[in-house]
């Protein structure tokens, strides 16, 4: 084994393979976890979009942990791991933020030629809704006369 | 920010007076005893990783700001959207998804076993994992490429002038319906005259095959079938004139609106979303897919009106298309990887290549549920 460095250790012998493959079970379990959400055995209490998606996004993150702490070798580094990853994803995150005034909130200001032509505005409900909504939301939304 | 420290001695003759300079930035000095050299530095790596490795983590540092901003984009444009299709109005089967990221991760498995195997000097055994995590990879751009086509069957594509899809039933949505059939007959008008030119000069000829005059004649009957469907629905009784109609004779937005979604539901019907399958199977209803006009006679390929089906189709092709195009970038390191010894003194090189794997596999990993799920 070679490296240039002679304090990575990162080439040495860390024990067997059994580790990866109890890593590689335990994502294969994560990814049908996502989907839970989908199966009649969700709890009914628990039945809103937005924890269904929150409890998507934590069995994500807890597969990218996971993925980041044994199949790219972090759990046995040294503490620069926290210097490399800690930064970034605090950007990462930031750059997320900073879309959301200007893009994340666009049709706040949205002109009234842009609603008439954009599509109809769902509500959080299920898309099964849409139309059904669709044609109400338009009602009092379109109220101006039509424009041909 | 590297940390590193410098331990030097520096020897200023005149006379025989010697100095001594220390200076430590971090507590990991290791000292040297070094007696009768000559004054120089000596400088000691302050990260106790190789070279190659930390450029690839910083390459990943950028590479996470790089996909960062793509999900960022994606996740503000689509909880900020008026309207957003289901995965089932945009043809997006879930279980494909979940193959792809099963597939991911078993390559992600593989490529770490061999790189133990090379650290372990097995160089066959490496390369055989090297070799299975290149089939994997394949396996994934052959799903996703199913995919592509799907979408571009059914007539979604990221831009114009191919994407057929608008946002909202409306004229404007009625009128692109009656260009299209208006062009369509004109292609098959312009077939038929030159065919019968065609026809005209072959006469001329002697010992015309019969297969040859077969074929003509059958794709003379199939343009005779396209032609009178396309008059069908542009006929006064037909879909888009009904819909047209409704606009001249009625006050009521909702009347008309509904009238325009009519015609967009019969060239594409709507689909309730992957929550409401069950709900069909508990009603009797097992036909979860109906047909309309574009099933049925998919060289029509009518526009089609799907909410928000343009921002869908945009943010999904960039995403998955950067995503694969480093998916290919890996297979191609791996051919690379292929035509080395895979040994102990190349277990460097698998782990960086390991390292960039994983990273595109964690890529999928949040791509999965965004995409598929949401």
């Amino acid at each position: 084994m070679t490296t240039d460095n002679p304090l990575d250790h990162s080439l040495e012998d860390h024990g067997g393979n059994a580790k990866f493959f109890v890593i590689f079970l335990a994502l294969c379990f994560l990814t049908a976890m996502s989907f839970f959400t989908y199966s009649s055995y969700w709890p009914r209490a628990l039945d809103s979009d937005s924890i269904k998606r929150t409890f998507m996004m934590v069995v994500s993150c807890t597969k990218a942990i996971l993925v980041i702490l044994f199949f790219m070798h972090l759990w046995w580094e040294a503490n620069w791991k926290y210097v490399l990853t800690i930064p970034a994803s605090l950007m990462s995150l930031f750059l997320v933020l900073m879309l959301v005034p200007d893009v994340g909130f666009r049709l706040d200001n949205a002109s009234r030629e842009r609603r008439l032509h954009m599509a109809a505005e769902q509500t959080e409900q299920e898309p099964a809704d849409h139309h059904e909504q669709t044609d109400g939301e338009e009602e009092t939304e379109n109220s101006e006369p039509k424009e041909h | 920010m590297l940390l590193q420290y410098a331990t030097f001695r520096a020897w200023s003759v005149p006379g025989n007076s010697k100095w001594e300079i220390s200076a430590y930035t971090l507590d990991q000095a290791m000292s040297h005893d070094e007696h009768g050299h000559s004054g120089g530095f000596e400088y000691h790596p302050g990260l106790p990783i190789s070279n190659g490795k930390t450029y690839m983590w910083l390459f990943l540092s950028t590479e996470i700001m790089f996909f960062a901003g793509l999900l960022g984009t994606y996740i503000v444009l689509r909880f900020g959207a008026a309207a957003w299709p289901s995965p089932h109005d945009v043809h997006l089967v879930e279980e494909f998804g979940a193959l792809n990221t099963a597939v991911l991760l078993f390559s992600s498995l593989t490529i770490v076993l061999g790189f133990e195997a090379a650290k372990r000097n097995q160089a066959a055994a490496a390369k055989g994992w090297i070799l299975l995590t290149l089939i994997l990879g394949s396996a994934f751009m052959g799903v996703k490429a199913y995919e592509y086509k799907a979408k571009f069957d059914h007539g979604i594509y990221p831009q114009l002038p191919r994407s057929q899809i608008w946002e909202k039933a409306d004229m404007y949505y009625a009128a692109a319906v009656r260009t299209r059939l208006t062009d369509l007959r004109a292609e098959i008008a312009a077939s038929n005259a030159e065919q019968q030119q065609l026809s005209q000069n072959e006469s001329e000829l002697s010992g015309k095959d019969a297969a040859w005059l077969s074929a003509l004649k059958e794709s003379e009957d199939e343009r005779s079938r396209r032609d009178d469907i396309c008059a069908g629905l542009l006929a006064t009784e037909g879909p888009v004139a009904q819909a047209e109609s409704i606009v001249r004779t009625s006050q009521d937005l909702v009347v008309i609106n509904a009238a325009f979604q009519q015609l967009a539901d019969t060239i594409v019907p709507p689909h309730n979303g992957g929550h409401e399958e069950s709900t069909h199977e508990e009603s009797g209803d097992a036909d979860v897919h109906h047909v309309a006009l574009n099933d049925l006679h998919p060289w029509l390929k009518l526009p089609i009106c799907i909410p928000g089906g343009n921002m869908w189709a945009s943010t999904y092709f960039l995403l998955t298309g950067f995503h694969a195009l480093h998916v290919l970038i890996g297979l191609i390191v791996f051919v690379c990887l292929l035509c080395m010894r895979l040994d102990a003194a190349s277990a460097g090189v698998i782990e960086n290549v390991g390292l960039y794997w994983h990273f595109v596999d964690l890529v999928w990993i949040f791509l999965f549920p965004l995409l598929y799920l949401f």
